[in-house]
């Protein structure tokens, strides 16, 4: 075990640039990759997290003084920055057990098909990193690595399972066959059913919105550059700035949520050759069986009804983040809350009255789990030597997919070291979850 | 060169898998393209920079480009089909 950590601590000095280009170019040899291609993909990798280190750093440079004005001129201390996904991810990934949840969920999810007790075959190996973010989660409430592999492999079935579940509504709003959406954000839908149900049942809410008129005209708002000018001019004039240095401060923001996602698909660049060889490795261990192919989340992309509503909560959780007590998290990268509106619009069959509703009404959830994640992915970043991050701020992500599973099942963890109140989370998890399974067969029917 | 975009909700993880593999098939190939991932909303900007738009979603609106599925790549299911499809429109 003293060797063991011993290693892990010799991975972990040599910073994940190092490191897990390392590991990238040796499992890219192992789905027999040619040595070139393995090597640019493992290089490509380090590129990512340099280039995303940079960019923090870049985005801290300005936000920190303009945090510290934001506190002087309006008393609002915030000091969790809301990165949005995708540094999260790369931080995710430079934990250093995280490559072991890649066999993990090719594993579960083979032995599940093969048993019938999924049928859906998840090929969608980017967000994998879901299922690290979880278990880092874990770790950090029980101190286990195994408990965080077991939470990882419980969020696998339960993807699975809805992913199933949902998938004849998820064909009915994108009107692709053969396909289901196992993504992790789609279980924030298993807390929300009950409080639709009861919206379902007020009348005067089953209004038509005419959603692709109203797409294209605050659509705009949604881009990247746009949004990230918005909310740094607000942040600027907020903070007492001048208006020019308040423009600057927006121009800025919206590079720093323009060049995120730039940077972020490196990391597929490289990810998705063994992505795609351990996606056909999977499908060919099942010949002539039928199945849904489980695939990312942008499928449901295209339904104007989701970009209505995202748009639309920007402002609430803007408002809800200088108003609710003990929130810490300042929101921006992760404003446009996907990982809200992708429930939202399969829970409602995409009725804007309810999404928007139920979105106000859950806002909050987001923000109390990104403030209690924020010490955790900070104190990972710093200690994998991922990114620099100012002494008295902190990294956190305003719009994680499923707050509510990630809480209880890291409280419930700690089951191990005797701590059993994660039992009542659990219970309350089982009710919502059994309400959720009736509610889908009985939708299932219909559909 | 002709330019291929490909679309998703974040420009980041799935319109990147689709493009790396049809970069890769068509190299394969031996056609020349360039095959770029965009984000999904701020297709407007980007429809009018390009040759051949891959969608991951079905389009509600008509664009002034030839639209093929993107599902296909993602599950391999009528995913020959649709290479040729691109093949012939990059010719």
């Amino acid at each position: 075990m003293e060797l063991l950590q011993s290693i892990v601590n010799a991975v972990l000095g040599l910073g994940s640039q190092v490191f897990l280009p390392v590991v990238m170019i040796l499992v890219g040899l192992l789905v027999k990759m040619k040595f070139k291609d393995a090597f640019s993909a493992g290089l490509t990798l380090g590129v990512a997290f340099v280039g995303m280190g940079a960019i923090i750093g870049f985005m801290f440079g300005f936000i920190s003084p303009a945090a510290e004005a934001l506190v002087n001129n309006t008393g609002i201390q915030l000091t969790a920055i809301d990165v949005g996904w995708s540094p999260l991810a790369s931080i995710a990934w430079a934990w250093p057990y995280a490559f072991i949840l890649f066999p993990i969920q090719i594993i579960v999810n083979m032995v599940m098909i093969a048993l019938n007790k999924t049928n859906t075959l998840n090929v969608d190996l980017w967000n994998v990193w879901n299922k690290i973010l979880t278990a880092v989660m874990v770790v950090a409430v029980s101190g286990s690595v195994v408990a965080a592999m077991v939470v990882g492999t419980i969020q696998v079935v339960f993807e699975l399972w809805n992913a199933d579940l949902t998938q004849k509504q998820v064909q009915k709003t994108t009107g692709i066959p053969g396909v289901s959406v196992p993504h992790s954000m789609m279980m924030f839908a298993v807390v929300l059913n009950p409080f639709n149900k009861i919206l379902e049942k007020i009348p005067g809410l089953n209004i038509d919105v005419d959603a692709q008129t109203l797409k294209d005209k605050i659509g705009v708002f949604a881009e990247n550059h746009v949004m990230g000018f918005i909310i740094g001019t607000l942040i600027g004039f907020a903070a007492g700035y001048a208006p020019v240095a308040a423009v600057n401060l927006g121009i800025s923001t919206g590079t720093a949520l323009t060049l995120f996602p730039m940077v972020a698909k490196l990391f597929m660049v490289a990810l998705s050759p063994i992505s795609d060889a351990a996606g056909e490795f999977m499908k060919s261990k099942f010949p002539g069986r039928e199945f849904y192919i489980g695939l990312d989340w942008p499928i449901l992309a295209g339904s104007p009804e989701l970009w209505v509503t995202a748009v639309l909560l920007v402002p609430v959780m803007l408002v809800f983040a200088l108003i609710l007590p003990g929130n810490n998290v300042l929101p921006m990268g992760g404003i446009v809350n996907i990982c809200l509106v992708a429930p939202l619009l399969i829970i409602t069959g995409g009725n804007i009255v309810r999404m928007v509703i139920l979105g106000v009404m859950s806002t909050p959830i987001f923000l109390y789990v990104g403030t209690l994640l924020a010490p955790t992915i900070t104190d990972l970043a710093r200690t994998t030597g991922t990114y620099d991050v100012p002494a008295g701020q902190m990294i956190s992500w305003a719009g994680m997919e499923m707050p509510v599973f990630r809480y209880v099942f890291s409280q419930a963890s700690d089951i191990i070291n005797g701590n059993f109140v994660g039992l009542i989370f659990l219970a309350v998890w089982g009710g919502l979850w059994f309400l959720y399974v009736k509610e889908w067969n009985a939708r299932n029917k219909e559909l | 060169m002709k330019r291929v975009i490909v679309a998703c909700g974040s420009g980041v993880a799935t319109s990147q898998m689709v493009a790396s593999k049809v970069a890769r098939l068509l190299k394969e190939k031996r056609v020349n393209a360039v095959v770029d991932a965009v984000d999904i909303k701020s297709i407007a900007t980007h429809i009018k920079q390009c040759d051949v738009y891959i969608a991951i979603t079905a389009p509600t609106v008509d664009y002034p480009v030839p639209v093929l599925n993107g599902i296909a790549f993602l599950t391999g299911m009528g995913m020959d089909k649709e290479l040729d499809k691109l093949i012939n429109l990059l010719k």
